[in-house]
């Protein structure tokens, strides 16, 4: 079979049937691509990590001078904080990938490198989250006495150690995983892709 | 107003090279449903991309880009919720009345052997079938002229291997 002999053919195909084309009407809706699925889903988890030490606050409005001089309070704020400059740093870079104007491979070279520099910073990030609380748990007693810690602190040092130490080795081996889970299978099939463009 | 005059311009733009987008979606996508999506996504990325849009290539060309780019980076996600693959997804319609039908057999064939395709040799072949010149496929693809040649002997002779076998 010779290409060139259907070209002609082929450019002349007509449009396919049972497809709404009205252009008004389209550019109306929203898209549902997983990119602004993923936009909403950050847009979400800033609000969400914007509203709730108000909501703690609140929960606590009997006691809010406690809650307000309380150091887990403000490490909680912290972490929320963290969350929302996390998710506003995934958010720009899924507003990076969406512009679809651009040469394909260039395009795809892009999306791997953004998303590569996304999952290992969310690793790192996780990893210092763990680290943090650690000498959390071991530091605020000292600073302030919370009876949920006095359990914790009841038990010999070097069972604690080692606690922490499986902690942290439980995320070495499963930050791959999650890596993987998350953003592993897709950037698995745009490297593919990149591959197929060699 | 300015809204308004925008929209009707796009429309316009739109109508003219409508028949670039339904073989995109004939191209990369499986189903009757998972065309009209990819149609209607197809034009709300042209839309978000229009005002940024000066000229500087061929409309065409830029909605070349922006159809195979929404289209492959959104298939790996539709091919996991295939659930009805339609194996003759291509043309409902091959041809008018005024095509013979031998050719419409061979397209047919083709479009089969299509099938079997990566999606890059896809939007290789479906640049080809539409003459577009490998430059003008190379501002499409970022892929230079050299490979793009290399790459489109191969796939012809890949698809040669595969009309025989249907």
């Amino acid at each position: 079979m010779e290409l060139d002999d259907l070209k002609n053919t082929w450019q002349q195909l007509p449009p396919q049937k049972n497809i709404n084309t009205d252009i008004m009407e389209i550019i109306q809706q929203k898209s549902y691509g997983p990119l602004a699925a993923l936009k909403k889903a950050f847009r979400k988890q800033i609000v969400l990590m914007f509203l709730l030490p108000f909501f703690l606050l609140f929960a606590n409005a009997e006691n809010m001078q406690g809650a307000l001089t309380s150091i887990l309070f403000w490490c909680y704020v912290a972490f929320c904080i963290y969350i929302i400059v996390s998710a506003y740093y995934n958010y720009s870079i899924v507003s990076k990938m969406e512009n679809m104007d651009a040469m394909v491979k260039p395009k795809l070279e892009q999306e791997i490198q953004l998303l590569e520099k996304r999952a290992s910073w969310e690793v790192t990030s996780l990893r210092v989250i763990l680290l943090v609380f650690i000498v959390l748990l071991e530091v605020v007693p000292y600073v302030q006495h919370y009876s949920m810690l006095d359990k914790w602190h009841s038990l010999p040092v070097g069972i604690r150690v080692v606690a922490y130490a499986v902690l942290l080795l439980l995320h070495f081996f499963f930050s791959k995983r999650i890596k993987q889970r998350k953003v592993g299978r897709h950037l698995d099939y745009l490297k593919e892709l990149l591959k197929q463009m060699q | 107003m300015q809204k308004q005059e925008a929209e009707k311009q796009f429309e316009k733009h739109i109508r003219e090279h409508e028949l670039l987008l339904h073989k995109v979606c004939r191209m990369y996508a499986y189903t009757n449903a998972d065309r009209q999506d990819l149609f209607q996504e197809t034009v709300i990325q042209l839309w978000k991309a229009f005002p940024a849009f000066k000229g500087d290539s061929k409309l065409s060309t830029w909605m070349y880009r922006i159809a195979i780019n929404t289209a492959i980076t959104r298939l790996r996600k539709q091919k996991n919720f295939i659930t009805s693959y339609e194996p003759n997804g291509f043309p409902e319609q091959a041809s008018d009345d005024s095509t013979g039908v031998m050719e419409e057999e061979k397209l047919q064939q083709l479009y089969k052997a299509i099938e079997q395709l990566n999606e890059i040799e896809k939007a290789i072949i479906m640049l080809y079938m539409e003459d577009r010149s490998y430059l003008e496929m190379e501002d499409i693809l970022g892929i230079n002229e050299g490979t793009l040649r290399v790459k489109m002997n191969r796939i012809k002779e890949k698809l040669r291997q595969l009309t025989k076998t249907y």
